[in-house]
């Protein structure tokens, strides 16, 4: 029947080319908007895993209570004119060396670096800004993250083990107008500001990062918080970051202090990611439903037009099912034809939509391009939509044109 | 052989038998008219007999099998390649060639290399040998009829049924058409039973079943 099938499509040119039409575009659009969204969910979510901690263990902001005020032996007769309140003065892992050795011991864990995390002061002349500081060792730092690839100047391991030297984020390194080399006074505001030597920059692309976190080494900003050998974080890589939900939950068991996911403290890109998605595959489904229209309405109009050529093709032999084969191979090949000259056409689009330079502030690669996904993925999704979406437009008409009957034809005129 | 018992057929119940138990047979290479005036049942019994209308009471018999016991698979086989139809509006594929439309049995038996010599041999037979690449479209009425009597031929089956094959054509192109079947029917020993209204036509067959509404009332010999 595939003879009669490509004879009967030829002699309908334009209708057969409109279809086909129909069904590249469907095809070229989820190539297309896929890769460019996918690109930009990629490189966002590739900067969320791994620029910071899989998982973040921190100390728990306890506020002061009455209750825990009363250690007095004889506390009955002691009598708060102001009672205590407010956050505790230096919140801090408990019990950090306990964690250590769960970790020494979980195969799923890659890598942990504990950290003292804190808002500091910064001081250039009379500049004078706000930001985090981060200290860490820095060789168990870029273990965890990917700090290292970030760098712009200098190297993240000049940090060392102590001796007061920082590495900057860029923008914050401009605002402050401050030069590599040079030093910065940094406190953390209950205490004197203290002198830092900026060794190394980096730059992540995010901007909250790269205009207000410095990096230290541990025992520096602990120096500088006045708590050594306190830590306030541990961050943790573990070996799959897409299954980070079970490793938290084994860690939260009996554990004090507060654990979260990258996952959970990203809950609202993930969000706009899935919103993203929704938009995308909703977007494609109505180009596709309606190609997937034009091929029923066409094969619908075919089967009416064509029931005389049903009766005589039934009258010498065919059965019903090459009847339906007749049609439905129609459709199908519509679909395989239109599915690959689509993939074709959105992959030259997602070129041309690659290489369009834009503005830099939203750029997501260095040559301030955007990233486009050429996940071969998004090309099987594609086609297989495009494919199904001809197939079931297709069954429907071409179930009738096999249920006919030659004798129906004949006396209702042809 | 075709033989025919108690053949009845009724469209609307409530409603009178358009065939009315009909009996008789046709032995293999007869050459039958069905005749009868308009309504008569003529065209309802070449469609029972052909076995493209399975719905009736009685029975149809080829070579002694009921068209209604068949399997389905079967019943398309028997129409592959032992029967072959003309209809009166001659009804080929327009996107296909004259040689295309006659070797489309062929190609659902899966036979078009061993048909092509005989689908050309059938085209220069019926005097359209220099048009076999043509498109219907291209083609006059009494080619297109040629051409679809060339198809029912082509797997040379043992039965032909034509409903009216001259009834759209004018007598030079009837008589042409008439000629043929006499051919075939001599030739390969086909059977062949048409309908037609026109006595002169009819005349040209070597047996006569006269239809008066939906009864036999005359089967015989020409006289």
């Amino acid at each position: 029947m595939m003879f009669l099938c490509i004879k009967h499509l030829l002699s309908r040119k334009k209708q057969s080319a409109l279809i086909l039409l129909g069904i590249v575009i469907g095809t070229a659009a989820y190539v297309a908007i896929s890769g460019m969204m996918l690109g930009f969910q990629e490189k966002l979510m590739d900067q969320l895993v791994n620029n910071d901690a899989h998982i973040r263990i921190s100390a728990r902001e306890d506020v002061l209570t009455k209750a825990e005020m009363n250690s007095f032996s004889d506390s009955i007769h002691v009598f708060w004119i102001i009672p205590p309140s407010g956050r505790k003065d230096s919140a801090k892992i408990e019990y950090p060396i306990g964690w250590f050795q769960r970790f020494n011991n979980d195969s799923d864990i890659m890598a942990y670096s504990p950290q003292v995390n804190m808002n500091v002061i910064f001081n250039r002349g009379k500049i004078t800004l706000a930001g985090r500081m981060i200290g860490s060792d820095p060789v168990r730092q870029i273990k965890v993250t990917n700090i290292n690839d970030y760098m712009v100047e200098g190297s993240f391991l000049k940090i060392g083990s102590a001796g007061n030297r920082i590495v900057i984020g860029q923008e914050l390194l401009i605002n402050l107008g401050a030069r590599i080399s040079e030093t910065l006074l940094i406190s953390s505001g209950t205490s004197a500001p203290r002198p830092f030597k900026i060794v190394g920059v980096f730059s992540t692309g995010i901007k909250a990062i790269d205009q207000g976190t410095i990096f230290s080494s541990l025992a520096d900003a602990q120096s500088l918080r006045g708590t050594p050998s306190e830590i306030t974080d541990i961050a943790i890589k573990v070996r799959d970051p897409q299954t980070v939900e079970d490793k938290v939950e084994q860690l939260r068991f009996g554990a004090r202090d507060k654990i979260l996911s990258w996952k959970e403290s990203s809950a609202s890109i993930l969000s706009v990611f899935k919103t993203q998605d929704i938009v995308r595959n909703s977007m494609t489904i109505a180009i596709i439903v309606v190609a997937g229209f034009g091929i029923y309405n066409i094969l619908s109009i075919l089967v009416t037009q064509k029931r005389r050529d049903i009766a005589i093709l039934r009258s010498m032999g065919f059965t019903p099912r090459d009847i339906l084969m007749l049609f439905f191979n129609q459709g199908l090949l519509l679909g395989l034809l239109g599915g690959v000259i689509g993939l074709m056409v959105g992959f030259g689009l997602s070129h041309i939509i690659g290489a369009i330079k834009i503005d830099a502030g939203r750029a997501l690669n260095s040559s301030n391009q955007m990233i486009i996904s050429y996940d071969y993925w998004i090309y099987i999704k594609a086609w297989v939509i495009a494919l199904l979406s001809s197939v079931f437009s297709a069954l429907w008409p071409s179930f009738e044109a096999g249920r006919l009957e030659p004798m129906d034809i004949i006396r209702e005129g042809g | 052989m075709i033989v025919v018992q108690n053949l009845s057929k009724r469209f609307v119940p409530n409603l009178p038998d358009v065939i009315k138990k009909l009996n008789f047979s046709i032995q293999d290479g007869e050459f039958v008219a069905l005749v009868g005036r308009s309504g008569s049942g003529k065209s309802t019994l070449l469609y029972l007999l052909s076995t493209l209308d399975r719905k009736f009471e009685g029975e149809v018999l080829y070579d002694g099998q009921d068209v209604r016991s068949m399997k389905e698979e079967d019943i398309h086989k028997l129409r592959n390649l032992q029967i072959g139809f003309v209809f009166q509006f001659h009804y080929l594929l327009n996107e296909l060639t004259a040689l295309d439309n006659i070797l489309l049995p062929a190609r659902k038996a899966g036979q078009i290399n061993e048909r092509l010599p005989f689908a050309l041999e059938l085209l220069q037979k019926v005097g359209l040998a220099d048009k076999a690449n043509r498109l219907p479209p291209q083609l006059s009425g009494g080619e297109q009829q040629r051409v679809a009597i060339a198809r029912a031929l082509v797997m040379r089956p043992k039965y032909l049924f034509a409903d009216e094959p001259t009834g759209n054509l004018d007598s030079f192109n009837g008589d042409g058409i008439m000629k043929i079947f006499k051919q075939f029917n001599q030739e390969y020993g086909t059977s062949i039973i048409y309908v037609t209204h026109d006595q002169e036509f009819a005349s040209r067959a070597s047996r006569r079943i006269e239809l008066v509404d939906g009864k036999i009332v005359f089967d015989g010999p020409q006289q």
